[in-house]
């Protein structure tokens, strides 16, 4: 990789600051997925700030009707929360699954929010929990946070401090890991809310990322069950292809998906 | 450049390395340390896993930097004076390597998959410990007599 | 002690005393004092003439020691690397074009001399004080590129205008041979009451060891030597042909491997890196280190397997096979640098049935590809999945049950030695007996209750066989040194190379069955032409069956000599002397004298005649232009997840004949090993390659290698059939285990998707491609 300058900060703010000191900067969570892009020369900050050492930015806190996740809590301790399971164990279950055992340990909630990535997981719980992703300088709701392809909100020297989320009556994640990545092919977080609305979260699949699937939405609100799904399409125009799965098999996976997530939720409490 | 310190293998162990130095070639280069092996660029191989405040993870993934003032174990720090770990023992016994080249990491992720499942009251089932393996990529063995190795490493340690 | 560490001990392994501590010595792991580090310029393009290379920025860069082009290689009078695609072992099938014409050789420079014909191919090679400094420097050399047309196909490459690689050649085919006898088949079919057809392209696939390709090399100005440090299949032959390459004598030139982290052939040539990092360090005055990281291995390495088959087999109406017919079309890659996975498989199409007529067309094309080479049973998967497919075809659409038609097909112990129809002698061997276990182990009784049980968890299950035979052969030349040492120690120097099949114990089990001492006295030396100068490597199954023959030999020679000087020493006639666990005795006169003693008396007392004296070594040299065919049986279950194509495997057993295990935990695990490659094969990898050569596939992110969670345990079975072509029996075990796994996974994926009636799915077996296969039946 190109030469770096590595700075370790304390606190948010002085993260924020020395971000905002230098130019080409990058906050580092887990790094497990900047390490990499920058060892192939793809990223290519000069200052990387350490958000690790941060401990107002760690940990889960399960209030009655609020989830609240520091932004630098692993994916091994989402998994692996018992507080957190006891409300919304579909969460933990979606955590497990993120990379392999070691990318667990470093990989954060924060890291991937950020990121964005397509394929990522966590995004689609986002969308489908209704999450709130609380900054250094304001609350940005899911549906206004995720933009495109690795593009969020955030600006650049903005930070990530918790995921908030009221935990769903019913919810869960069904992915079908690509082989090769095991990152999704297609993930669909399917999450029903006290008031019985359902929201529907896609990734892996889309074009433009991560994303609602409306109809699917409406169709599970009316009616709970997996044949609800069965005459609602999924638009084929925007599904991803590529050399592992074409936009036709992805239509197919969305809808596979989904069910299997409903079926995964259904009779479970909370 | 940054002055890091670390204890490894027990020992403290320091240099002046640039920021960009992964831990994998701090221990490999700086410190001499060539068990820990480099078998991939994105982070799947899992050949360069060792511990890290007891935690098992790439240090391919990481830079020597963001680990200083940890405390890393490698293959080389896992056998007592000249008694082999468990597990290591296990690999011989069971035929769980063919190249080695892959070993080193493997033995890593298993020693603390099986120290994580005594933690928390659990035992290992074959299911478990292929899924504990999805960050270790082996070519030669099929990962059949690994996963034997495994499990009998973790009826003794367990 | 024979009886527990000689031949058929599963021996717990001297070499994993230093793996499992991390104490292994592989390509990285060497450092040499003031090195400087290597970087490859390789070009993006498939294809590309290469207009203009200016290095003055890159060479401009601090720490810098030098940017190399082929021109300047051309300019210090070096030559490109050998190619031999037309040698073979002898038992094989030769390279001729049936025209008559000579096969055409286009030189190989270490760096593309004035066209990249693949993306990846070597263009600059860039030295300097690191590899950061290396990395960053090689973005700065400037390659003026003018596009090519490509291709990558290698049945769109059989149109020229496509994409012309070599304007030499006027065409792409390197390579248009026939085998077999065309008249006899055609005859054949004539008659044929059934006749089936298999269209179908076996992907290429990549060794993907886990230690990447690895080179260093230094110079010693004063003695005038080059020594090169690479791990690969041997070191005779890349120091043959740095010999060549850089114009230095045998002296000049030493090879060395330590440890190697895997194999597979993909390390068995002399790569590019070799000859550059060999040559900057003559150039330099020092030493010179690469490591390709895995990403360029993707582009560098040469690949394996990619043959587009059309077959055709006919039966008559009791399912007797009659005759079978196939053109055989190999993806060579840019270079022609091997046939050999074209034409082992071919020789063994007709499998181990009967059958009395084959012909196949054989042809070989370059593509705009990296080049291709044997990858662990080179050819053989290609031609197994044929024949086990078009049994299983043939059932279905001609009415009999599958396991009946091999039944009935199977040559019969009793016909062996046996000519099939491509002039290949089998030796030996059981078929139907390792079929019938194979049978046996599968357990098909309780496969309703298996098929329900995966239908309660919405799945479908389906069974699948696929018997094997294939040809262990490979160089015919090895050569032992062993050495009886009086402070207890036997040495053993030999020409093979290990890359984790275990050589270090087995051999030393070899040792222990002819000479009788403990393993723990004998000493493995290989690796290094200092030492063995002479040897043909470790490839295609040669290395335990020409270290059981070499070793035996010498061992006998040892055995003959010492009996002569333990007879004038015991005073006793020479027919009173056995040997016997490491001892000279004679039971009746109760004296013996033991092998080191023996060998030190030779060294050092004077009283004795003198060809009896000196140093008590044996060195044997073997020929071996016969081959000794492996066999086996396999048999899978997989469960289908219609609704997502999903295939997992749920039970592997695997029966395989070696001749004579040598030592039965290492041979399993080889057995283990090679069916893991062959599932991947069947579910996961391939190399894959845009229509112009862009490489798709270019990390672990795309290339999906088998994970421990995507395979079950595995049932091995050795069975032990003594091959008639070998003094001792053996017949090699490292290449049964991938042979039919490609075959008969599919078997069971689409016996599993009987109901839907598909003949054919896309390899590899992927979800999308499973799924893609069951829509468009259900949708009739």
């Amino acid at each position: 990789m190109y030469s770096i300058t590595y700075h370790r900060a304390s606190s948010v703010e002085e993260a924020a600051s020395l971000l905002t000191s230098f130019e080409e900067g990058k906050f580092i969570a887990g790094g497990q997925t900047l390490i990499p892009t920058m060892k192939l020369r793809i990223a290519a900050p000069s200052h990387l700030v350490d958000l690790r050492h941060i401990e107002t930015l760690k940990g889960i806190t399960v209030e009655k009707s609020m989830v609240t996740i520091g932004a630098m809590t692993t994916h091994a301790e989402v998994a692996g929360s018992v507080e957190l399971h006891s409300v919304c164990p579909s969460l933990c279950a979606l955590a497990g699954g993120i990379g392999d055992p070691a990318v667990r340990y470093m990989g954060t909630i924060g890291g991937s929010v950020a990121n964005n990535d397509p394929a990522a997981d966590y995004p689609a719980a986002m969308m489908a929990l209704g999450a709130s992703i609380v900054t250094n300088r304001r609350t940005i709701v899911a549906d206004d946070f995720f933009k495109g392809l690795f593009e969020t909100a955030l600006d650049d020297t903005e930070i990530i401090a918790a995921i908030r989320f009221k935990p769903p009556v019913r919810g869960a994640y069904a992915k079908f890991p690509s082989p090769a990545s095991r990152f999704a092919m297609t993930g669909v977080f399917v999450a029903q809310a006290d008031d019985g609305i359902v929201r529907v979260g896609v990734t892996g699949a889309g074009l433009s990322g991560v994303f609602r699937q409306t109809g699917f939405e409406q169709a599970l609100t009316n009616d709970w069950s997996q044949a609800a799904l069965d005459n609602v399409s999924v638009d084929e125009s925007m599904m991803l292809s590529d050399i592992h799965a074409n936009a036709t098999y992805r239509v197919n996976l969305v809808k596979v998906m989904a069910k299997r997530a409903v079926a995964a939720a259904s009779g479970m409490r909370k | 450049m940054t002055y890091v310190s670390m204890t490894v293998n027990g020992r403290t162990a320091s240099a002046e390395v640039e920021d960009r130095v992964l831990l994998v070639h701090f221990l490999r280069n700086h410190l001499r340390l060539t068990g820990t092996h480099v078998g991939c660029d994105t982070s799947q191989c899992g050949a360069c896993v060792v511990h890290v405040d007891g935690k098992a993870i790439k240090s391919c993934t990481t830079l020597a930097v963001q680990m200083n003032g940890a405390s890393v174990t490698t293959i080389e720090g896992l056998a007592n004076g000249g008694e082999l770990h468990p597990v290591q023992s296990a690999f011989r016994e069971h035929h769980g390597l063919q190249c080695g080249f892959c070993t080193p990491g493997m033995i890593m992720t298993a020693v603390e998959m099986i120290e994580r499942a005594k933690r928390d009251g659990r035992t290992l089932d074959e299911n478990t410990i292929r899924h504990g393996l999805d960050g270790n990529i082996c070519r030669c063995t099929g990962y059949h007599n690994i996963v034997r190795a495994i499990e009998a490493a973790a009826s003794q340690m367990i | 002690m024979r009886k527990n560490s000689g031949l058929g001990a599963s021996l717990r392994r001297y070499e994993d005393d230093r793996l499992i501590v991390g104490a292994g010595s592989f390509g990285d792991d060497l450092n040499l004092p003031g090195q400087a580090y290597a970087v490859m310029v390789r070009s993006p393009y498939a294809h590309a003439r290469i207009i203009s290379i200016k290095i003055e920025a890159a060479l401009a860069q601090s720490g810098i020691l030098a940017v190399l082009t082929a021109a300047d290689y051309v300019a210090d009078g070096l030559k490109p690397v050998p190619l031999r695609p037309i040698t073979v072992s002898p038992p094989d099938i030769p390279a001729v074009n049936a025209d008559g014409s000579p096969i055409f050789i286009p030189p190989c420079y270490p760096l593309a001399l004035d066209r990249a014909r693949y993306v990846g191919e070597g263009v600059a090679w860039v030295v300097g004080e690191s590899i950061e400094l290396c990395k960053s420097a090689a973005e700065l050399v400037e390659v003026e590129y003018e596009e090519l047309k490509a291709v990558s196909d290698s049945r769109a490459a059989l149109d020229s205008t496509t994409a012309l690689l070599w304007d030499d050649l006027k065409s792409n085919v390197v390579l248009d041979g026939r085998a077999g006898s065309a008249a006899a088949v055609d005859e054949a079919f004539q008659r044929a009451r059934h006749v089936v057809r298999l269209d179908a392209l076996i992907p290429r696939q990549t060794g993907a060891p886990m230690e990447p390709r690895t080179a260093a090399a230094s110079y010693d100005p004063v003695a005038g030597k080059v020594t090169l440090y690479a791990g690969g299949g041997s070191v005779t032959r890349p120091r043959g042909d740095l010999m060549h390459m850089l114009n230095l004598s045998n002296e000049q030139v030493r090879v060395v491997a330590r440890d190697v982290g895997g194999n597979f052939g993909t390390k068995n040539y002399t790569f590019p890196e070799f000859a550059l990092s060999a040559w900057a360090a003559m150039k330099l005055g020092r030493p010179v280190k690469w490591n390709c990281e895995r990403i360029e291995s993707f582009l560098s390495d040469f690949h394996g397997r990619d043959l587009a088959v059309e077959a055709e087999l006919a039966l008559d109406e009791t399912g007797k096979f009659l005759a079978l017919r196939s053109t055989n079309l190999s993806n060579l890659g840019a270079y022609p640098f091997s046939f050999i996975p074209l034409l082992k498989g071919t020789e063994l199409m007709s499998s181990l049935y009967d059958i009395p007529a084959a012909s196949a067309r054989t042809m070989a094309v370059c593509t705009n590809t990296p080049p291709t080479a044997p990858l662990r049973s080179a050819g053989r998967p290609e031609a197994m999945f044929v024949m086990e497919r078009l049994i299983d075809l043939a059932a279905k659409k001609c009415g009999f049950d599958r396991l009946e038609l091999r039944r009935r097909n199977l040559i019969p112990r009793a016909n062996l030695p046996y000519n099939n129809p491509y002039g290949m002698e089998y030796d030996s061997g059981d078929y139907p007996g390792v079929f019938e276990i194979a049978v046996e182990l599968a357990d098909m009784a309780g496969f309703p209750e298996r098929k329900a049980e995966s239908e309660s968890r919405g799945l479908k299950r389906g069974i699948g066989f696929g018997n094997y035979i294939e040809s262990a052969s490979g160089a015919p030349h090895e050569r032992a040194i062993v050495t009886v040492h009086p402070e207890g120690k036997i040495s053993v120097i030999i020409g093979t190379l290990s890359a984790g099949q275990g050589h270090d114990t087995s051999f030393r089990q070899v040792v222990v069955e002819f000479l009788g001492v403990s393993p723990d006295a004998v000493e493995i030396r290989t690796g290094d032409t200092d030492v063995a100068t002479v040897g043909g490597g470790s490839h295609s199954g040669r290395s335990m069956r020409h270290a059981t023959t070499t070793i035996a030999k010498a061992s006998s020679e040892i055995i003959t000599r010492g009996t002569r000087l333990a007879a004038l020493l015991l005073q006793l006639p020479e027919h009173q002397i056995s040997f016997h666990d490491g001892k000279f005795s004679s039971p009746a006169a109760n004296r013996s004298i033991d092998l080191f003693e023996l060998a030190r008396v030779a060294l050092e007392q004077r009283e004795i005649p003198e060809d009896l004296r000196g140093v008590l070594q044996a060195t044997a040299d073997v020929h071996s232009t016969v081959s000794s065919f492996p066999f086996g049986s396999h048999v899978s279950e997989v469960e289908v997840d219609i609704e997502t194509g999903a295939v997992t495997v749920a039970r592997y057993a695997a029966v395989d004949d070696v001749g004579r295990a040598v030592n039965p935990m290492t041979v399993d695990g080889q057995t283990h090993g090679g069916i893991a490659m062959g599932i991947g094969e069947a579910l996961m990898e391939k190399c894959v390659y845009s229509e112009t050569g862009e490489l798709l596939s270019a990390s672990f992110m795309d290339y999906a290698m088998p994970r421990a969670s995507d395979l079950p345990s595995f049932t091995t079975h050795i069975s032990e059939v003594p091959s008639t072509t070998h003094p001792h029996g053996l017949r090699g075990g490292s290449e049964g285990g991938v042979t039919p796994t490609l075959a008969v996974v599919c078997n069971a994926v689409l016996d599993a998707l009987a109901e839907f009636d598909i003949d054919h799915i896309e390899l590899p077996l992927t979800p999308d491609h499973v799924w893609q296969a069951i829509a468009s039946r259900s949708s009739r």
